[in-house]
């Protein structure tokens, strides 16, 4: 009867059936946490479920939180960036940069730095019509490029107290450092994740983002300024980036030149184990929590079994896959390139 | 208000070429209140470029479009201008977003806020029902699934529900029953003549002679980019229609 194609008049067997399957995709993430989580306490027991380990693994995610939020605004479009993580680095070295000249309030450089990327990229992609992936991948080897430049290859380091001496390349900021740890670090990504909530849930720009993944053409037809709106998304995701960068640099407590390096590929990563589809239209703060979170638990896992790292990102890999495969509604999808 | 012998919409010889293709030569036709239009004409003869001149899709490169006597400015051709004004379409393909709910797409472009940046979910919800209550739209059941879970008549009727809610002056509806049923067809056919009597003008395209002669008081032809003056459709025959859309023969 139903085909592998069936039409907006589907029958209503086919509906259940699609109700069904969409109940599943929408709990992948639930159940992939729940058998992570399963799996490593038999695997490693106490030393996975202890009080230290996740106090890690809280300090550990909300860096990767606060990127897949700025992935899931992008990706809810039907569009993707993929340079976060040049970006990450780029604000993480201004931001201390910033504070090097001028104190204290230099930290807003790095949320500067990151909004400007986001509207530059928005704008290559919007008015000149490249596609994201092409303009966030030369944008991903520019800024990584300029941050070389910029830092000629040199740290700045966050301290505790003022360094004395002729040793200029660090500043003192031990409240960025403090923010950097538990649980400092998780009560700022709880205020940042019920914000972005509300924003992605709430606003009408929220709205737009998944109305937009639905049809740009559409939502031209009736007069909304799609042009400028794109270029909005990837500033909202760079702001959303530059937030990232702050705790970022409060943990890792260094402006380095090869700072989020690949961080980008865990942001997709998170979005997509949070069963957010890649082709736009609809997504989930929530889920992209758990995503995000999986994808902590799997790396923190692995190494407490004793996996050598690699195989621990062939392991993330493989996961990201099977996450992608199980949430896509492939009875919709006609033609993939 | 309406000076101009009651002209709602002048349409001045309006142009518009595509990367040197002419879409459009020449069109011209008035439209008045309360009054169906036809426009009829063979495949590619410039009837889908005439009617996203007047929604505002497409800016005409020569010529000049006036609204209640007030000439539309070159800059203010636009959609947002034109929906301002109270022109509205029912396109072929019913231009809704499939993965937003009723209520979106009934208020696409027009979402109402509060503080500036929230949307007002139960205000949609409301005046969606109130909408679809006053087309005498029972049909539909859930304003938060997605569109695309309803069925095609449903969506049917949310595309024409937004086209009549908003558009006060000028509803323009594009093929509207070309994928509809026989009922469907009449419920739509319902729908036309009901905003016809408060006053609101119809711009209908449509294939269908049939339904061309049944509901439209004039009709419009138009011929390999051209548009003959509008006739009423009373002393037409079919066989004059037909020659006028494959020859671009003066009627009458």
């Amino acid at each position: 009867m139903s085909g592998p194609e069936p039409g907006p008049g589907m029958d209503a067997s086919g509906e259940a059936r699609s109700g069904r399957s969409e109940m599943l995709r929408n709990n992948v993430p639930y159940i992939a946490i729940v058998l992570v989580v399963l799996l490593f306490t038999i695997v490693s027991g106490d030393r996975f479920l202890s009080v230290r380990n996740w106090t890690f693994i809280a300090q550990q995610t909300p860096v990767l939180l606060l990127l897949a939020y700025a992935q899931l605004i992008v990706v809810t479009t039907g569009s993707i960036d993929i340079s976060v993580g040049s970006s990450l680095g780029f604000s993480m070295y201004m931001a201390v940069l910033g504070m090097v000249w001028l104190g204290p309030v230099g930290i807003v450089c790095g949320i500067l730095a990151a909004t400007v990327i986001g509207f530059v990229n928005g704008s290559i992609f919007s008015l000149l019509k490249i596609s994201s992936f092409v303009t966030t991948l030369a944008m991903l080897i520019i800024v990584r490029a300029l941050l070389n430049i910029i830092s000629d290859g040199g740290s700045i380091y966050v301290t505790e107290q003022a360094a004395t001496g002729t040793y200029v390349d660090s500043v003192a900021a031990p409240w960025l450092l403090a923010l950097g740890r538990f649980p400092n670090i998780l009560i700022f990504a709880l205020v940042v994740t019920a914000l972005m909530w509300v924003f992605y849930e709430k606003t009408l720009f929220g709205q737009q983002l998944k109305a937009l993944g639905g049809s740009e053409r559409v939502l031209s037809l009736f007069g909304v300024s799609v042009t400028w709106f794109k270029i909005q998304v990837f500033v909202a995701a760079g702001f959303m980036v530059g937030l990232a960068s702050l705790i970022s640099l409060g943990r890792s407590g260094a402006g380095t030149p090869r700072a989020g390096e690949q961080f980008e590929l865990d942001a997709i990563a998170a979005v997509a184990l949070g069963g957010t589809p890649l082709t736009g239209g609809h997504g989930s703060v929530l889920r992209t929590v758990v995503g995000a979170l999986t994808l902590t638990v799997v790396a923190n896992g692995l190494t407490i079994a004793g996996v050598d790292p690699s195989w621990s990102r062939v392991a993330r890999g493989v996961l990201l896959i099977i996450a992608i495969a199980i949430s896509l509604n492939r009875r919709r999808i006609g033609v993939v390139k | 208000m309406s000076e101009n012998g009651g002209a709602l919409l002048q349409v001045e010889e309006v142009a518009k070429s595509f990367g040197g293709v002419q879409a459009l030569r020449s069109g011209s036709f008035e439209l008045s209140r309360g009054e169906i239009i036809a426009i009829v004409g063979a495949n590619g003869a410039g009837k889908s470029t005439l009617i996203k001149i007047v929604a505002g899709v497409y800016r005409p490169d020569s010529g000049r479009m006036l609204v209640r006597g007030e000439p539309v400015a070159p800059r203010d051709h636009n959609v947002g201008h034109m929906r301002h004004l109270g022109i509205e379409v029912v396109y072929q393909d019913l231009a809704i977003v499939p993965n937003m709910n009723a209520p979106y797409n009934l208020f696409l472009g027009r979402i109402p806020k509060r503080f500036g940046i929230f949307v007002d979910e139960n205000a949609m919800r409301r005046k969606t029902r109130e909408i679809l209550e006053d087309l005498k739209v029972t049909t539909v059941q859930s304003l938060r699934e997605p569109i695309s879970a309803m069925s095609g008549g449903q969506q049917q009727s949310v595309a024409i529900g937004r086209a009549i809610a908003w558009g006060r002056e000028i509803v323009i509806l594009d093929e509207p029953t070309a994928a509809l049923g026989p009922t469907e067809t009449g419920e739509v056919e319902r729908l036309m003549h009901e905003i016809r009597d408060r006053g609101t003008a119809v711009i209908l395209i449509s294939h269908n002679l049939e339904q061309v002669f049944r509901l439209a008081d004039r009709i419009l032809v138009v011929h390999h980019g051209l548009t003959t003056p509008a006739f009423p459709r009373s002393g037409v025959t079919s066989e004059q229609l037909v020659r006028a859309i494959t020859l671009g023969e003066q009627v009458a």
